[in-house]
């Protein structure tokens, strides 16, 4: 499901300056339907881990961007995982 | 509840710093995004968080140590991890990531034909955009002209000059960069143009401007002369009397500007005398009185 970029802000209780600044570092990469940007559950969801990151774990904002970007790369493999144990079975 | 101090595994008399010290260390071990094939640690996870979340409040730890409150009930509502979502996605979700193997891929056959599959389909991202240097000829920039670009990894391009582009101007082809990937739209070419001289004419912003040879005769007694312009020559006046350094205008000869008008050719005149010496003229000369009076330094104070 999609959602505008006003309905974001107010799910996921988001400043103007802040969502430009997280989109600016690439923490948030909004989808673009004709130069409007679109956001999804998972954009909420990943706002919340941001300020578990930054807020609770005392993550600053460097080591924010290397976090994310090593659970992107977690759940490309995991989902490459998946495939290749599907693919297995299906052969087998 | 367990005792939220035996949770985090702090003294009763634990300070606020010890127990926001001994929650972060929990829960960056515990943390589901961070354990994202890991079912316990979300419950762990959340009875940290419980835990914490009643001992860092420094009222509801008062009362939970006077025993007014239990620890049941402090859970915090949260229905959804990133994670939960993250593996749900569609494939091709923006955020996942490959780059942590497409090294094997490199010599793996299933695994390439996976990730190929699976970029075919489904990663949209925009082709990046490529610079490329074109220098063009002075008057292609006046007038304007259709310019085709040898790429480096061959093929073409062919770049529409627009009359009147300035030097250093970047000219955006949309859709002529990297192709995309996926269903992603290829970037764009981006053309930086840099302009050559020309053995007769300078420019400055709309106004070209030549340096106009004249005879001594043309000077001083005036007369018609032709004078080259980025359109081909025109015919010009030169008044009588002009002299070296006198600039000439002529309206619209320029170069052509955004508002749709023109700039001016302007025209410095440069007062040649004879080739060879000429032995009238020399006689002349040596008897003007009028010649021997003219101080043209008169006003060349260091």
């Amino acid at each position: 499901m999609t959602i505008n970029k006003r309905e974001f802000m107010v799910r996921a209780q988001l400043e103007d300056k802040t969502l430009e600044a997280w989109i600016r570092e690439e923490w948030l990469i909004p989808a673009d339907s004709t130069g409007e940007m679109m956001f999804s559950d998972a954009d909420v969801a990943r706002v919340q881990l941001i300020r578990d990151l930054k807020n609770d774990l005392g993550v600053n904002d460097e080591g924010v961007g290397v976090i994310l970007n090593l659970v992107d790369q977690v759940h490309g493999l995991r989902r490459v995982m998946t495939e290749l144990l599907r693919s297995m079975h299906n052969r087998a | 509840m367990k005792d939220p101090y035996e949770t985090l595994g702090v003294e009763h008399s634990a300070s606020p710093d010890a127990i926001q010290k001994a929650y972060r260390r929990l829960a960056k071990k515990l943390h589901p995004d961070l354990n994202p094939g890991n079912k316990e640690s979300e419950e762990r996870f959340k009875e940290v968080s419980a835990a914490y979340d009643l001992l860092s409040d420094a009222d509801k730890r008062a009362r939970y140590d006077r025993g007014e409150i239990d620890a049941s009930g402090a859970e915090k509502p949260r229905q959804h991890f990133y994670r939960d979502f993250a593996s749900e996605a569609p494939p091709g979700h923006s955020y996942e990531n490959y780059s942590g193997f497409t090294d094997f891929a490199d010599s793996d056959d299933i695994l390439s034909e996976l990730l190929r599959r699976r970029s075919n389909v489904h990663v949209r991202a925009r082709g990046s955009d490529v610079r490329y240097e074109l220098p063009i000829e002075f008057l292609d920039a006046v007038t304007g002209a259709v310019k085709r670009l040898t790429l480096p990894e061959g093929g073409t391009l062919d770049v529409t000059i627009p009359a009147g582009i300035q030097n250093g101007q970047v000219l955006r082809l949309r859709g002529k960069g990297r192709p995309g990937l996926g269903e992603g739209e290829p970037g764009d070419a981006l053309v930086e143009i840099t302009i050559k001289a020309h053995s007769l004419f300078t420019r400055e912003g709309n106004d070209i401007y030549i340096d106009l040879p004249i005879s001594l005769s043309e000077a001083v007694l005036g007369g018609r002369v032709n004078v080259p312009t980025p359109t081909g020559s025109v015919t010009m006046t030169v008044p009588k009397g002009s002299n070296t350094g006198t600039v000439l205008r002529l309206r619209g000869k320029g170069v052509l500007r955004r508002d749709g008008g023109h700039g001016d050719e302007l025209v410095r005149l440069q007062v040649m005398l004879p080739e060879l010496p000429d032995t009238e003229l020399e006689a002349f000369v040596a008897g003007w009185q009028g010649g021997k009076a003219h101080d043209p330094r008169r006003d060349m104070q260091p």
